[in-house]
């Protein structure tokens, strides 16, 4: 571009000096030049004077040119600067934390909730017709009406035949426990209601999908009661900083009772005894109601490698006279080496005073484990989600009668709260009523 | 003379039962006990470059014993007791106020160490 300026500079000039010299030169110069020099002359000069104007017509255009340039290089740095302020906004955007729940709700005193699990079956026992069941719906109802203090509630509801007796089918719906807790301190919690009884650890451990088998133990179910109404006070110390605990429970409650009033072995009844009598009156149905409490050490030695030894126990009046004790003993522990393996295990042993038999003693156990197949890092479809699982569980009741029982099966995982259980049992007992094998697949799911 | 017989006969029974289940526990207690010697000593093979590891291996065993747990740690341990774990994300900080007093009570967790799963929790929690 300055290059063509410099021409037409050049080309400028020297058109002005051929006419100044025109002008200023003398008549005898004049007159010494030829018609034919000043017609060249002039060719050169109109043939200059045109470059000179096809020149003026260029720089014009480099001109247009130029400033077109400088608009867009304008535009560009502007877009340089809105793009470096933006990334400066988006940088401090990402240094401050992500709006969470805000403060007044995530705090807010009151709140109500739905956990709970439900179980749809399907059994083939020896024997008799396989059958599909709704084997459980068991939501659990939670009200917090503080930072220490939650309302706890229960529900099993089933369905079932009216046969053989009848046409139809019924529901039921049962309350498995309903308290209410306050916390007093970090460790010490005051619980009054219908509770569930740490005799053991089954009882608040076993429901549904925590539960690796279909089925509960047949000495958690036949020798100890679930629930009893009363109060407790139950808590942990932590032993050290490393997460192990002494963990304590003693309570107070109704206790067993007499399903007849007498004291026959036969009538002894670990799930009544409520404080209502079916003709209104209020009254425990024996004089002394039952004590008993738990003491265990969980052992944590990393997350998800723990052991937890406990030991607990109850007694207490049983038949309406208040002539005969009952009492129940139970070992448990459970043992966890990894996320993939679980063992767990309880020795449960009663006795109770008898008008007719006299002094009898019960005692069943049950020893369970499962391994989660993910540990082998299998790249296979599937196998990463399965679990197998095997229990062996026994059960002397006292009165002539053993049941042992040896259960294999697997657990498909859909998802973490989502299980398809399949087990297949083994069942050797002197009673006659029980099967010698039984399927059951189950789809459980904890909410 | 023949009910004196008969209970002589369940205390020795129940004795035996005592004495199985008190072997039992301590079978698994040897067993976990093993193990976390092992982690232990794992640990101090990790990090030892010293030629006196009986030294590293005590401190290490000394500090895993003054270990103060995160709430996430806490969270691992004291949900893998019963169940799998559910991810923070399922339930709001809210619910998980309410759920975190639920197995404050049913799973004997102190109050100090609640606290700390509740943060984690909510610092991770659906919204």
């Amino acid at each position: 571009m300055k290059k063509n300026m410099n021409k037409s500079r050049l080309m400028f000039g020297l058109a002005a000096t051929g006419c100044a010299l025109g002008v200023t030169l003398p008549s005898s110069v004049r007159a010494a030049v030829s018609d034919e020099d000043f017609n060249a002359l002039k060719a050169l000069v109109q043939q200059m004077n045109g470059k000179l104007q096809s020149l003026q017509q260029t720089n014009q255009l480099d001109q247009q040119v130029i400033q077109q340039l400088q608009q867009k290089l304008n535009e560009t740095q502007q877009t340089a600067i809105d793009a470096e302020q933006k990334s400066a906004a988006a940088v401090q955007a990402q240094a401050q934390p992500m709006p969470r729940m805000p403060l007044d709700e995530a705090t807010v005193n009151r709140n109500f909730q739905i956990l709970g699990d439900a179980e749809f079956q399907y059994v083939n026992a020896d024997h008799q017709n396989g059958s599909f069941l709704l084997a459980d719906f068991a939501p659990i109802f939670l009200y917090r009406g503080g930072d220490n203090i939650l309302f706890e509630a229960g529900f099993d509801t089933t369905l079932q035949n009216t046969a053989p007796t009848g046409a139809g089918a019924m529901t039921s719906f049962d309350l498995s426990f309903a308290q209410l807790d306050y916390v007093m301190n970090d460790y010490l919690t005051l619980c009054a209601g219908d509770l569930l009884l740490p005799l053991g650890t089954y009882s608040e451990r076993g429901a549904g999908w925590l539960n690796k088998f279909p089925d509960d133990p047949l000495a958690v179910d036949a020798l100890i009661p679930g629930s009893g109404i009363g109060a407790e006070l139950r808590g942990a110390m932590p032993l050290g900083d490393a997460g192990k605990l002494l963990n304590y429970a003693v309570y107070g409650v109704n206790g067993p009772s007499s399903a007849d009033g007498t004291g026959n072995a036969g009538a002894l009844d670990l799930g009544g005894n409520v404080g209502l009598r079916s003709d209104g009156v209020v009254a425990n149905l024996h004089s002394n109601p039952s004590g008993g409490g738990r003491l265990a050490v969980f052992l944590p030695f990393k997350p998800r490698y723990d052991l937890e030894l406990g030991v607990s126990g109850m007694f207490g009046d049983w038949d309406n006279a208040g002539n005969h004790l009952w009492t129940a003993g139970v070992v448990d522990a459970s043992l966890h080496l990894g996320p993939n393996f679980e063992a767990k295990g309880e020795y449960i042993l009663t006795r109770f005073g008898s008008d007719d038999l006299g002094l009898i003693q019960q005692q069943g156990w049950f020893v369970q484990a499962g391994y989660k197949l993910a540990g082998l890092n299998l790249e296979l479809p599937g196998v990463n989600n399965l679990e197998v699982v095997g229990r062996y569980d026994s059960l002397r009741d006292g009165m002539g009668n053993t049941t042992d029982r040896c259960t294999l099966g697997y657990i498909y995982y859909i998802t973490s709260a989502l299980l398809f259980e399949g087990d297949y049992e083994f069942i050797h007992s002197t009673d006659p009523t029980q099967p010698a094998t039984q399927l059951i697949l189950q789809l459980s799911y904890g909410f | 003379m023949i009910t004196h017989m008969k209970i002589i006969h369940q205390a020795k029974s129940s004795a035996q039962n005592v004495l199985a289940a008190v072997i039992a526990a301590v079978l698994i207690g040897g067993l976990a006990s093993a193990l976390y010697a092992d982690e232990l000593q794992a640990a101090a093979r990790v990090t030892t470059n010293s030629v006196n590891q009986n030294s590293v291996a005590r401190d290490n065993a000394k500090a895993a014993s003054h270990y103060k747990l995160s709430g996430a740690e806490l969270y691992s341990i004291h949900c893998n007791r019963c169940h799998a774990e559910r991810y923070p994300t399922e339930r709001t900080a809210a619910q998980w106020k309410t759920i975190m007093l639920h197995m404050q009570v049913r799973a004997n967790i102190p109050g100090n160490q609640a606290r700390l799963i509740l943060q984690y929790l909510q610092e991770n929690s659906g919204r």
